[in-house]
């Protein structure tokens, strides 16, 4: 194993950025048909260096080599160049056009003048095979789920023949079973030779799928090791350079009265399709209740509906007894719902707009915060202030625009703010999506400490291992309805998923 | 001895006074009367003495009086059309809004009796109301029935020209006329001139007042609060629980007030009477929502910049007069200026390494008219 050569190399890898290192003299070596997992912290300088491998980014000094050369990078066609490529975490294609025109698109095979789309399909079509991507060429990208998207992120690099494929948190949107398919794929490519260069900040990945792994802390290199020869506990002891015990504590706890009731609501989108189709639930105080489902099964939308953001077609919703059918988003936060939602970006704050204004909404009518609406500048300098404070949130200062924010910290920023109103009932849809296992650990803290205060929770979470973890009980959504109702000490990552994907479906024990 | 340590707003003033010298507007001035040098310098003209006479014309003799008179107009339309603009709403109707305005306040100068004080105070109001109404009319097209206020609000304009044409042409026209105009308002009802402001029109000192108020409202208020996060994200506002289209239908209804008592004092101050096309001949509304573009929705640097460009149209007329530059120069350089304040956004122009943030206009000003629009491809 040792003898196979050097792909990829980096020499004393350096970028300073106006207040923080992001990388500090980082040397890796990566060799040629190995999976070599990236793990660290959200800050701990991946996304930096990533981008200076994909020549985004130039570094302040250091050396890249590519099969024992020296190679600098201006843009991220010298990368594609070398035989380097990259699959982002949002992906990066045309929803109106086929798999097959958005694998080609740049090195179109061509007949004369014109696009050969036959040959397009007919490539995109035998790579797909060759490694066991089930996709089809000539399906349209707003067809198609995330983990086919994915695939298609993964064919497009393939169609430009990367011998180093870069996958940026490859696992953050699928399911076990699409998890469980990525890695099949990435095993037959590193058999056919390539290298594979994978960040996450999972260690259970870290353990199955890859060969070596470094470990990133502050944006230097604190550990680099042969994946045998480790352990999850020693991973994550020097990620965050302290212990975390990674079996969850779950005291045993009191529920109290019902919070909120869902009765056989129902909710159609804008063309009239069914997204919510005869749920009922109810979560209670003291409890946190879990929803498992694919991307896409109508847990947006049913937390869109109970949290006044879309219509309901049918059924009820009430909070503490009192019908919340006429309630606004406003007048349903009066009555005690907080929000932490799916996108922190698009929903969850405003970009260019600084941390304490971000830190505000919501707020803006409380006694504390304005008289006559006039705001008082003080009362709100000092609750930014005290949530920067308190929930460790890394900015320069309240000013700082939260688009400027790393995604953990962003995610702090939203989760501070929903928390702090102190609600009864929080309603959190993937609190923990691509954020790094020290704020995962924290913001789980802050979820069971809400839930031991006597709140309720709805946790929508598409990661297994965190609804597992924190639920009371679990209920898993698919194609719209609650199709189990499952005991989180009864069952495993396993019968979710079968039931996530339709493969198994029962009766409901009764709610 | 000990400096006292200034305080939070003393230390962000003086900063911002420190920043001045180096900013991106001061670079983006600079660079356009250097650009404009080079294109006078193409007519046969010294670039040097043409802008001394431009400086000459707008700020001695009638100067700085025409300057105040142009820049009242100019700085209340942007005035009317940030409210909305900060909001995330195009208002492209202030033209409209302010024709209506100006209609309303003749008819009611010239019908209303009573003392002079008392009878513009009406006619202010009644183009207040003219204004706002026609701006409702496309804010409940938005929230009703999903109209985008940024088209109705353009289509309005041709309706409220024609309209007022045919109410002045066939019910109020003044029968001794020749062109298409009320009769003159009564003198008492003329809006009186300020010796101490080299004789400007005495709407400077409300419009000076409506600046603070405005910038006090956007800063220090909860609707203010509200208005600027839902101009950067208006989803972000509507989960945090703002009530979206009471908000679209309260910034139309007080922009178009606003943009109603413009046409009133260009009524009542300075033409005397309601002449058919001339309110929509002044192109105040357009330069206004230059001014309100450039100046990112923010009231004080709408003051500032209305100015400037008052003053630049004003001393450009001048130059033409003494240099023999053609006045268009003036607005060649209005251009310029604008073009060269959105080109900050090219990369490369920015200041590399620097630790501030680059106040981005041109994404600041993308985002108020079609949030969303810079976000990549993505699935």
């Amino acid at each position: 194993m040792t003898a196979r050569p050097l792909e990829l190399e980096l020499r004393g890898i350096t970028k300073r950025y106006p207040r923080v290192v992001a990388n500090d003299g980082v040397s890796l070596r990566v060799r040629r048909g190995e999976i070599h997992a990236i793990v660290g912290e959200n800050g701990a300088g991946k996304s930096t260096l990533m981008s200076i491998l994909y020549g985004l980014v130039a570094p302040d000094d250091g050396e890249i080599l590519v099969r024992g050369e020296s190679v600098r990078f201006r843009s991220a066609h010298d990368a594609m160049e070398a035989g380097l490529g990259m699959v982002h975490q949002s992906f990066k294609l045309f929803p109106s056009m086929t798999v097959a025109e958005n694998v080609v698109y740049g090195h179109e095979p061509r007949t004369g003048w014109l696009i050969d789309r036959a040959a397009a399909t007919r490539a995109t079509g035998e790579l797909a095979s060759r490694y066991g991507l089930g996709v089809d060429p000539s399906a349209r990208i707003e067809d198609l789920r995330v983990g086919v998207l994915q695939r298609v992120e993964i064919l497009k690099a393939l169609y430009r023949d990367a011998r180093v494929l870069i996958l940026d948190e490859p696992t953050a949107v699928l399911t076990p079973q699409e998890r469980d398919g990525l890695f099949e794929v990435l095993r037959s490519l590193r058999a056919d030779g390539r290298t594979i260069v994978f960040i996450t900040h999972k260690l259970n990945e870290v353990m199955a799928l890859s060969d070596r792994v470094t470990v990133l802390l502050r944006g230097r290199v604190v550990h680099d090791v042969v994946t045998v020869d480790t352990s999850p506990a020693e991973l994550s002891l020097a990620m965050t350079g302290r212990a975390i015990d990674p079996s969850r504590r779950r005291p045993e706890h009191e529920t109290g009265a019902t919070l909120l009731e869902v009765d056989d609501l129902c909710v159609d989108d804008a063309d009239g399709v069914r997204r919510v189709d005869g749920v009922r639930f109810s979560v209670c105080e003291g409890e946190i209740v879990g929803i498992a489902g694919v991307t896409g099964s109508g847990q947006s939308e049913l937390v869109e509906a109970i949290v006044g953001l879309r219509a309901s077609t049918s059924g009820a919703i009430s909070l503490r007894g009192r019908d919340l059918a006429h309630a606004n988003v406003h007048g349903r936060r009066e009555a005690g719902i907080a929000y932490v939602p799916e996108d922190r970006h698009r929903v969850g704050s405003a970009g260019r707009a600084s941390t304490r204004e971000n830190l505000l909404m919501g707020y803006q009518w409380k006694r504390r915060f304005q008289r006559l609406g006039w705001l008082r500048r003080r009362a709100v300098a000092d609750h930014a202030a005290e949530l920067i404070e308190s929930y460790d949130i890394k900015v320069s200062g309240p000013d700082q625009r939260v688009a400027e924010l790393s995604g953990g910290n962003l995610q702090k920023v939203v989760v501070a703010r929903e928390l702090a109103h102190d609600s009864p009932l929080l309603v959190a849809e993937q609190p923990t999506r691509g954020v790094d296992v020290a704020a995962i650990e924290f913001i789980h803290g802050q979820v069971i400490a809400h839930r031991d205060a006597g709140r309720g929770i709805l946790l929508v979470s598409a990661e297994l291992t965190e609804v597992l973890a924190l639920s009371t009980r679990i209920l898993v959504m698919f194609e719209g309805r609650i199709v189990a109702e499952l005991d989180p000490h009864r069952t495993d990552e396993v019968e979710i998923g079968l039931y996530m994907t339709g493969a198994k479906e029962h009766e409901r024990a009764g709610a | 001895m000990r400096v006292p340590e200034p305080s939070v707003g003393a230390r962000a003033i003086r900063d911002r006074l420190a920043s001045v010298g180096t900013s991106p507007v001061t670079m983006a001035l600079v660079l356009s009367f250097l650009l404009c040098a080079v294109i006078i310098l193409v007519t046969g003209v010294n670039p040097l003495s043409a802008y001394a006479e431009m400086w000459r014309g707008a700020s001695s003799g009638s100067g700085p009086r025409t300057v105040i008179d142009r820049a009242v107009p100019i700085i209340g339309m942007a005035l009317a059309i940030s409210i909305p603009f900060r909001t995330g709403i195009v208002n492209l109707g202030a033209e409209g809004q302010m024709i209506v305005g100006g209609l309303a306040a003749a008819l009611t100068a010239i019908h209303l009796p009573g003392p002079g004080a008392f009878v513009i105070g009406v006619s202010f109001l009644a183009a207040s109301a003219a204004g706002a109404a026609w701006a409702l009319l496309p804010a409940i097209g938005q929230t009703a029935l999903q109209l985008p206020i940024l088209i109705s609000s353009l289509l309005l304009n041709a309706p409220a020209r024609a309209l007022t044409s045919y109410l002045v042409k066939y019910y109020f026209g003044d029968p001794t006329a020749t062109s298409t105009t009320t009769v003159a308002v009564p003198e008492a009802t003329r809006i009186p001139t300020l010796g101490w402001l080299s004789g400007a029109s005495a709407t400077a000192v409300p419009v000076l007042a409506l600046v603070v108020a405005i910038a006090l409202f956007n800063g220090r208020t909860a609707p203010g609060y509200q208005s600027l996060v839902s101009g950067i994200n208006l989803r972000f506002s509507r989960y945090g629980g703002v009530a979206v289209a009471r908000q679209t239908i309260v910034s139309m209804g007080v922009g178009g007030s606003i943009a109603g008592m413009v046409g009133a004092h260009l009524v009542l101050g300075q033409s005397g009477r309601f002449v058919d096309g001339d309110l929509a001949g002044s192109g105040f509304a357009w330069t206004g929502l230059l001014v309100c573009l450039i100046a990112a929705n923010r009231a004080v640097p709408i003051l500032v910049a209305g100015s400037f460009f008052a003053a630049l149209q004003v001393g450009g007329l001048a130059m033409q007069r003494s240099a023999g530059v053609s006045w268009q120069l003036a607005q060649v350089l209005q251009a310029i200026v604008i073009l060269t304040l959105a080109m900050r956004v090219v990369p490369g122009m920015r200041r590399r390494g620097s630790s501030e943030p680059t106040p981005n206009l041109e994404a600041d000003v993308i985002g108020q008219i079609a949030p969303g629009a810079a976000d990549v491809v993505k699935v």
